[in-house]
């Protein structure tokens, strides 16, 4: 049998950097070849976020300019947004989502700006550097490898009941300090990764779908959809 | 002239001269030599000049290329720079290379590159600016639209009496207050409707109070007749109006401007878009539109880009592609061919190209898949990136030729079902296929664009 699956795509006409849409289309490849079929809606400014209606949300990067104004909209979705979290929603979050899920981030003129602390990290800034190339990292549980490029100002530190998406084997991470990559909480991945990162980290969106089908239909067997295989892409 | 501007002008020509003639070559290293003698040259050799600054983020070189061929029918003598040569020490190389006018104040017309708009506005000031648009660029180098933008703004705030002649189709470009006159050109071919950009467009906040832009009528990117619903804040009275929009194939453009019927010589919206910002500048510089008409209808050479390479039967064009907005305008150009045409994909990640390849998936490559393409063939150094994002666009693997090594690409092109091939290629991927095409000799040596 064939099912479907809601995707919000937060501020998908705002958080849009760096190909980070690539991540939708890449949901959607593999998601076909699960037998699964995506309703992506765009959930932006002035729109509601009800946690009911969706099964999977994926929150892009953006420019400062308009990572201001969503930092300021988002704070009317934080209670269903962290709703959908706590009740194990699958959501993946890259660069400026991964940030704005948090306490807070400094912003590009030096001013805290808030995120919804739905999960337990903060983001400070450096000056005049970017963090800019080619990242691999490790996940130590899974034992999987992961490819990507960053490119980031924010320097973000995890909290207490996240653990990094991986460590770093080449390249910045999270801060460029403590080895950490990105953040995993609950259903919760998050990473600074562009490439974008499902496109070159297939195993990702399997474990993105297989979460949320298993969470809209607990009483269904996805053995198959989990063995789905993943060839290297990159 | 000062003792030093003299003798920095001498020892800067005197370079080229010995570069030109001696090593083929060296666009650049003249007027460093010259602005490390003396680093306000810029005001010595260009006091002489009426300078029109042309910046952006696409269609700088077809701009100036075009301007110059329009400008040319009522001045004699213009100066410019060539392909590339767009930053400060190009700019310097330029005016060292001229030939001093006998009479007459002559005009130059500056590609600049837009962080180095202040660099010439601190020694120059200039006649006229001219903006084209501003897209994400290689955004490992320059950053956000905005910060573009502001550089452009920090160069324009030292030429307060320039007129900008500006794009007014990009909402950026009404963003701020500005003390220079400024004449608007863009489309208005449409009937209103109400319409919102794609979903993964940028730049599409309105810049009075942060809600999303809505559009009357839409070109592409971000671009069109746009308002806010929420402010009222809109796109200004255009000076220069397209008021139709003819026949578009992959190799011609008809369309009106004014009332006054076009055609030029090469393919896509974007073109258009450059055509445009060449008739608004002759216009303002009081060339007549038959006179325009005529400049476009005269120089097919400055369309090189769209050049066609007979590969044993073939025929090939290498189209470059580095940015989303651009690489989708080629797409669409493409699309309007009414011969059927094989594909080539060459993705190299090098400076040159931008070192974040990531972009190639805010191009919308899935429209490809209305058409019947026969073969595609991906490959270059980063052939792995833009091979996944044909597969994840719908190209069938049966019709789907992996080859990284650019040789044999060219073999498989001459392999493939199809008389027509596109070859899209970033910056270095195409200096090395125009390489091995020449070894080959289907090419002579050289860029070529």
């Amino acid at each position: 049998m064939s099912y479907e699956l809601n995707v919000a795509h937060l501020y998908g006409n705002l958080m849009n950097t760096y190909g980070d849409v690539g991540n939708i289309l890449a949901l959607n490849y593999y998601a076909k070849q699960m037998d699964v079929h995506l309703n992506v809606d765009i959930i932006s400014l002035e729109e509601d976020f009800h946690a009911a209606d969706y099964d999977l949300a994926f929150f892009g990067g953006g420019q400062d300019f308009e990572q201001t104004i969503v930092s300021q909209d988002i704070q009317t979705k934080k209670a269903e947004l962290t709703k959908f979290i706590e009740s194990g929603g699958p959501l993946l979050a890259i660069c400026g989502g991964f940030q704005l899920l948090g306490h807070y981030y400094i912003g590009a003129d030096g001013e805290k700006l808030p995120g919804i602390g739905a999960l337990d990290h903060y983001t400070l800034a450096q000056d005049h550097n970017r963090f800019i190339g080619d990242i691999v990292i490790k996940n130590q549980e899974t034992g999987e490898t992961y490819h990507g490029f960053e490119n980031h100002q924010g320097r973000t530190f995890l909290g207490a009941g996240e653990r990094p998406l991986g460590n770093v084997v080449s390249g910045k991470g999270n801060n460029g300090e403590d080895g950490t990559e990105g953040a995993i909480y609950k259903n919760v991945y998050c990473s600074y990764f562009h490439g974008p990162i499902l496109t070159r980290n297939g195993e990702i969106a399997k474990h993105l779908l297989v979460a949320a089908l298993k969470r809209k239909f607990p009483e269904e067997d996805f053995s198959q959809q989990e063995a789905l295989p993943i060839p290297a892409t990159f | 002239m000062s003792l030093r501007s003299g003798f920095a002008t001498f020892a800067g020509k005197s370079s080229y001269w010995f570069l030109h003639t001696f090593l083929h070559g060296g666009s650049s290293l003249p007027g460093k030599i010259t602005l490390k003698l003396d680093p306000n040259i810029l005001r010595t050799l260009g006091a002489k000049y009426d300078v029109i600054v042309i910046t952006g983020t696409n269609g700088k070189t077809l701009t100036t290329a075009l301007t110059v061929s329009v400008l040319h029918q009522k001045y004699p003598t213009i100066l410019t720079n060539p392909t590339g040569s767009n930053m400060e020490q190009g700019i310097v190389t330029t005016f060292l290379n001229a030939k001093h006018p006998k009479t007459g104040r002559p005009l130059a017309v500056l590609e600049v590159d837009e962080a180095n708009v202040i660099k010439v506005t601190q020694y120059i000031e200039p006649k006229a600016f001219v903006f084209t648009n501003i897209f994400r660029d290689q955004m490992d180098r320059y950053g956000e639209i905005y910060t573009t933008y502001q550089k452009i703004l920090d160069g324009v705030a030292l030429a307060p009496n320039a007129t900008i002649i500006a794009n007014g189709d990009s909402p950026i470009f009404h963003s701020k207050e500005l003390p220079n006159p400024i004449e608007y050109y863009g489309f208005d071919d449409q009937p209103d409707q109400d319409l919102k950009a794609k979903p993964n467009t940028d730049g599409v906040l309105c810049p009075v109070c942060e809600h999303i832009l809505h559009y009357h009528s839409l070109t592409y990117s971000n671009q069109g007749k746009y308002f806010c619903p929420n402010c009222g804040f809109e796109r200004p009275e255009l000076t220069y109006r397209l008021t139709k929009l003819g026949e578009q194939t992959p190799t011609s453009s008809e369309f009106e401007v004014d009332g006054h019927a076009f055609k030029i010589g090469v393919g896509g919206t974007y073109n258009i878009y450059n055509a445009l910002a060449a008739y608004s500048v002759g216009r303002f510089m009081g060339v007549a539109p038959t006179q325009i008409a005529r400049a476009f209808n005269g120089n097919q050479q400055v369309f090189g880009r769209q050049e066609v390479i007979d590969v044993d039967g073939k025929q090939v064009t290498i189209i470059l592609v580095k940015n989303p907005v651009g690489l989708d305008q080629v797409l669409h150009m493409i699309g309007t061919d009414k011969e059927k045409f094989s594909l080539v994909g060459l993705l190299n990640a090098n400076y040159a190209d931008g070192i974040d390849t990531s972009w190639i998936w805010d191009g919308d490559f899935e429209q490809l898949t209305q058409r019947d393409i026969p073969a595609v063939i991906t490959g270059g150094e980063r052939y792995k990136d833009i091979t996944f994002r044909l597969k994840v666009a719908g190209i069938p693997d049966d019709k789907h030729i992996v080859e990284p090594d650019l040789e044999k690409v060219v073999d498989e092109i001459k392999q493939v079902p199809t008389q027509r091939v596109y070859v899209l290629a970033t910056y270095t991927a195409m200096l090395q296929m125009r390489k091995i095409l020449a070894t080959k000799g289907y090419i002579k040596e050289g860029l070529g664009v």
